[in-house]
């Protein structure tokens, strides 16, 4: 399938918060409480429209222990959006999240969008974490902030779309000069012709993964 | 000392530990710090230092170690690194001459150098250790008659290092902007790394070059360039030899026995294999053995294996306007060696034939063959894999096997005892034990859950796996729980359906396996390193395309390395693939040449296709479940008798899997280092 843009993703977060399960309700839809644990990278993929232009979500999940974040730094290059995840009903998980920003912020591109997501809302008897906190981290931060589910799927697309919607308006104004695919974009057929715009290598090797 | 920090999340964090590990695995090189050209021995590089008497622990013996000297130039304002062995002084009779240049680090400039992380303990040798932005390093180097302090100040005169805030030992190189800027160079993403275009390179066993040496690669120099010139691909049709290579259909039958006697010789007699690609990296040629062609030639007529089953290998999309560079270990699209088709598993009849009246393995390497080439029935493994693992001894008896399970299903329950005996008051103030706990809680039941043995709310094997960890975590505290370890205990939990069996198998593989799970993932680092090294030796044009892309790292192979290809495979087809690669039986390391046999057999597509890192990753990731195993295994046999004792000396020593030399202790003690 064509797009406009290639926006490329990386999840992030401890281990166990939920990053695996939110990638699965955006791009399938669907809540699997058994999946197996990530080991270095899994990858998901969606399109989503945004200012009626196709936009394909490339999304990079990652492992979250710790042992791993020396591979894990590596798959933050070229990416132009994150989603930092935590866990609202573990508090540790939230603790960690200065580390994990030093992270991205290090190995990232400095113009990456990153988004704030206290995931397991819906165990809101059971929260550790208040909103208002994560609220205030985000705004310390400046990062965009949303609590969601990958349970209930409350809020999950709105978390990609969201960002992707960022990250377009950085585009409109700007900030990226999109024909360096270190941003983390490419630009497909239709997108806003650059110096590159013919560029769309991924859509014939997407494979079957952007249904 | 590491109790107090309390943010951190396993004790494996401790600076020393990760020290200790480093040290007994022999560490790292980067692959391509020798083939630059080397400034050091041109006249207008100026010396900024040198130091005697610095070595690298290529074991973890001191006794055995390699000393050499330390030097830094400067040339055209960029500071070069570089630790040249002494020459005819090795310590120790098991080091060749090939570990020595094995280990030397022909100038590396500062702009690849990420960070150099020193250790200066009160008692021992002082070390440093240089990590690369390509995320490799090189082994620590032991400054003999200390001064690491004044190396690093005389570093910090030319290049700009600051302390990093996460460890106050480690130096990062370059660092000269603001964190939030910090430049591509100075962090792990080599894309902005200086290419040194235009310049020669050089083997990497250029620092022990030869007349010899000299004199193929300038031979070799001159071909290549006529053929580009004339701009053939196959430059094979110029290979005078391929006129002479016609040969009786007789000799198929031998050809696997006469590349396995022949290959190695030629390899080493040839040190054009792999040499010339160097010099033109964008069109690689290469110089073939003559008898390899001939062999080839051989080939040709014979009937191909399949091995092309599934689509995602097949070369068939490649456009035709990229040019892939040959696989110098293919002949008109045949492989020129290959492995011997499997066989049947290996059933009850047959392993009993192997065993004396009393129950030892007569022959253990015949044991181990009979694996290697056709696997185990199910039924059997719970007997043979122990062996394979080492719990059992070859030479152990019925009644001795029988009397080891029983002391150690009383030494395992002991074990357990430790941790279940820990009180919800005692697991308050034991947070190290609660975190471990915790996480080992999440992942087991997100393991295998989809396998019927592992399947539905409270099972049984669910719980057996979580008790084995655990208790294991207690068993070898140093290194813990990481995500890793339950994708190999399940298949053993399946096989072995006992716990306290279960248990000691996973310890004997953790005693191979341990140091992929070290925090500072030193045991990946070493394996991917001699990974980069083994595609360098058998088939040079990809391995060029991989430095050319920035993906010397190997990371794309790091699931293959971390769970030995447990991901890759349906489970059936994991423990095949498992058993043939625990007999050791033609390489310890037979699990890297299972990744140069899948990365070899996807060359076209990854080069054709002009794959980056990305792209590369995210392919090899798809690869899961579209291996055809058996086709790979005879590829990757065909490999490892192909490499030879080069492919051998490829890998470092102590390089995961193999067992740490020191029987005693599983892991160096900490007074080694400090």
């Amino acid at each position: 399938m064509s797009y406009a843009y290639l926006f490329k993703y990386i999840i992030i977060g401890d281990t166990g918060v939920g990053k695996s399960c939110l990638l699965l309700q955006f791009t399938d839809k669907r809540f699997q409480p058994v999946h197996d644990l990530t080991i270095g990278v899994e990858f998901g993929a969606r399109m989503i429209t945004i200012d009626n232009k196709p936009i394909k979500l490339q999304i990079w999940d990652t492992a979250g222990q710790e042992s791993f974040r020396s591979i894990t730094r590596s798959y933050y290059r070229g990416a132009a959006g994150a989603l930092l995840v935590y866990d609202i009903t573990r508090r540790e998980t939230f603790n960690h999240l200065a580390s994990w920003l030093e992270d991205a912020r290090q190995h990232a591109n400095a113009n990456m969008t990153i988004m704030l997501i206290g995931n397991k809302c819906d165990l809101a008897h059971r929260r550790a974490v208040s909103t208002e906190e994560g609220e205030q981290f985000a705004k310390e931060h400046g990062l965009i902030f949303m609590e969601a589910s990958a349970k209930t799927a409350q809020n999950v697309e709105e978390a990609f779309i969201k960002t992707a919607a960022t990250i377009y308006k950085k585009i409109q104004d700007g900030v990226f000069d999109v024909s360096n695919e270190s941003y983390g974009i490419k630009v497909g057929y239709g997108g806003i012709p650059g110096p590159s715009g013919g560029r769309d290598g991924s859509t014939s090797q997407g494979g079957g993964c952007c249904g | 000392m590491s109790m107090e920090a309390s943010e951190l999340q396993d004790l494996s964090d401790d600076a020393d530990y990760a020290a200790s590990q480093q040290q007994g695995s022999a560490s790292m090189m980067r692959s391509d710090s020798g083939k630059r050209s080397s400034p050091s021995e041109h006249e207008d590089a100026e010396l900024i230092y040198l130091k005697d008497n610095v070595a690298i622990h290529p074991t973890q013996f001191a006794s055995e170690r390699i000393s050499g000297r330390l030097k830094l130039t400067k040339q055209d304002s960029v500071l070069f690194l570089s630790w040249i062995p002494y020459k005819g002084q090795t310590s120790n009779a098991k080091l060749s001459e090939k570990d020595r240049s094995l280990y030397t680090i022909t100038a590396v400039p500062f702009t690849e150098v990420r960070s150099i992380r020193r250790h200066t303990p009160t008692l021992g040798w002082q070390y440093v250790i240089v990590v690369l932005s390509s995320g490799l390093a090189f082994p620590p180097l032991y400054f003999y008659n200390g001064g690491v302090r004044e190396f690093l100040a005389i570093v910090k005169q030319h290049v700009f290092l600051a302390r990093s805030s996460e460890d106050p030992n480690v130096f990062i190189v370059n660092d000269f902007q603001s964190p939030l800027q910090r430049t591509l160079s100075s962090l792990e993403l080599p894309s902005s790394l200086p290419v040194a275009s235009g310049q020669s390179v050089y083997p990497l066993d250029g620092g022990s070059s030869n007349e010899n040496q000299g004199r193929t690669s300038a031979d070799i120099g001159n071909r290549v360039s006529s053929v580009i010139q004339s701009g053939l691909r196959k430059h094979k049709n110029h290979d005078p030899t391929r006129d002479l290579s016609i040969h009786l259909l007789e000799k198929f039958s031998l050809v696997t026995k006469f590349a396995r006697d022949t290959t190695t010789q030629l390899f080493s007699e040839n040190n054009g294999f792999g040499s010339v690609d160097k010099r033109w990296n964008n069109q690689p040629v290469h110089s073939y053995p003559e008898k390899l062609s001939n062999i080839a030639e051989e080939k040709h007529n014979e009937i191909r294996h399949s091995y092309s089953e599934n689509d995602l290998l097949k070369d068939e999309e490649i456009s035709n306007d990229i040019d892939v560079p040959a696989d110098p270990l293919e002949f008109n699209n045949i492989s020129l060696v290959w492995g011997k088709p499997r066989q049947p598993p290996m059933g009850h009849k047959e392993f009993t034939a192997l065993l004396d009246s009393e129950g030892r393995v007569v022959e253990s390497k015949a044991l181990r063959e009979r694996v290697f080439y056709g696997g185990i029935e199910h039924q059997l493994r719970r007997e043979v894999w122990p062996f394979l693992l080492g719990y059992y001894a070859y030479d152990s008896t019925y009644a001795e096997r029988e009397y080891l399970r029983s002391v150690k299903r009383m030494e395992y329950a002991t074990l357990k005892q430790q941790w279940q005996s820990i009180s919800p008051e005692q697991a308050k103030r034991f947070t190290k034990y609660r975190e471990r706990k915790g996480l080992i809680d999440k992942d087991v039941v997100r393991t295998d859950r989809a396998f019927e043995y592992y399947e539905g709310d409270d099972n049984l094997h669910v719980n057996s796996m979580r008790d084995i960890l655990l208790t294991y975590s207690f068993y070898n505290f140093d290194l813990g729980y990481c995500q890793g370890m339950s994708d190999y205990l399940s298949p053993i939990l399946f096989v072995m359906e006992d716990e306290s069996e279960s248990f000691w198998c996973f310890v004997a593989l953790m005693e191979r396996l341990g140091p992929n799970f070290n925090r500072d993932q030193n045991g990946m680092h070493t394996q991917l390193f001699a990974l980069s090294k083994l595609v360098e030796l058998l088939d040079t044009p990809l391995h060029n395309y991989f430095k050319q892309n920035d993906c010397l790292n190997y990371f794309f192979c790091f699931r293959w390395i971390l769970i030995q290809f447990k991901r890759e495979f349906e489970y059936e087809k994991t423990m095949q693939l498992w058993e043939v690669m625990w007999t050791h039986y033609l390489s310890e390391h037979f699990h890297l040449y299972v990744c140069v046999a899948v990365l070899k057999r996807c060359r076209s597509k990854i080069m054709g296709e002009q794959m980056d890192f990305d792209t590369l990753l995210k392919f090899i990731n798809e690869l899961s479940g579209h291996i055809d195993l058996d086709s790979t295994v005879r590829d990757a046999e065909a490999l490892c008798i192909c490499a030879g004792e080069n492919g051998a000396a490829s890998i470092p020593p102590g390089t995961p899997p193999s067992l740490p030399l020191d029987d005693g202790t599983l892991y160096p003690q900490e007074d080694d280092v400090l």
